[in-house]
């Protein structure tokens, strides 16, 4: 005699749950990530308790270890990031700018371009700093 | 007669291309976003006169001086700096603007180090200065 298998339903897999986590972790990526431009080099800024807040918006200029320098994310030299800083300050007289330096860069790179921005009339210039963890 | 009305098969809402789309989304977000925690120390203030900050700052008491040597030691009248003897310098005079010349060798961890002990002594009026041509 044979016998007849007898077909088993399909389980039903709902995929609302499935949507729901997603959902739950796309808002949380959303909400705690900051979207900058990162430099193209490595930089790790300084460790400071004295920090505050950091607002977002704004250029970022970053300052690497043997004074390579990038603004947004494009590498380039002194020259071209202080042209194109003052086309920036043209338009947005209120410009915020953020210097994203090497803990361990020397000043002697660091501060004759501060000097100059500050000359170009950018007048809210931040030097981020990495909270101390203890 | 009666008509039978035929039933209309309930309109089927895919759900796949909506998980697609926010899946796409979740790796765009987990991938471009960076979740270090940064702090500023404000270099020029807002309401700060960059071309003449002497004439904004009003009349200003004394003028302390840290120097930062090329080794990133800071000396505050001769000492190695510590808070104690500029929280002191700060009681003796309230309205001090404090100078700090670092040496252009000098890191800037140097440089933030002395701000940070700087806050911590109670100092408000807070400079960086750098003589013009000798390297930083």
């Amino acid at each position: 005699m044979k016998l007849k298998r007898r077909e088993r339903p399909a389980p039903q897999e709902t995929i609302v749950s499935l949507i729901d986590v997603v959902f739950f972790l796309l808002v949380f990526f959303m909400m705690v990530g900051r979207m900058d431009a990162t430099s193209p080099f490595e930089v790790s800024p300084p460790v400071s308790s004295a920090g505050e807040d950091m607002p977002a918006g704004g250029s970022t200029v970053s300052v690497g270890l043997d004074g390579q320098l990038a603004l947004d994310g494009f590498e380039m030299d002194t020259e071209a990031l202080v042209d194109r800083l003052a086309a920036q300050v043209a338009q947005n007289p209120d410009l915020f700018l953020r210097i994203n330096a090497h803990g361990q860069a020397r000043l002697q790179k660091l501060l004759p371009l501060v000097t100059r921005l500050e000359g170009l009339g950018i007048k809210d210039v931040v030097l981020v700093v990495t909270p101390n963890p203890s | 007669m009666k008509l039978k009305r035929r039933k209309r098969n309930g309109t089927l809402i895919t759900m796949t291309p909506l998980v697609d789309v926010m899946l796409i989304l979740l790796v765009f977000f987990m991938v471009t976003s960076s979740y270090l925690d940064l702090n500023m120390i404000p270099m020029v203030d807002r309401g700060e006169d960059v071309q003449n900050p002497t004439q904004s700052q009003g009349n200003v008491g004394a003028t302390l001086l840290i120097r930062i040597g090329s080794d990133g030691q800071a000396r505050f009248r001769g000492q190695p700096l510590g808070v104690a003897a500029l929280a002191a310098a700060m009681q003796e005079t309230p309205d001090a603007r404090v100078l700090i010349l670092p040496s252009g060798f000098a890191d800037v961890q140097a440089l933030v180090g002395v701000i940070e002990l700087a806050t911590a002594a109670g100092v408000t009026n807070l400079r960086v200065v750098r003589l013009e041509g000798a390297g930083g």
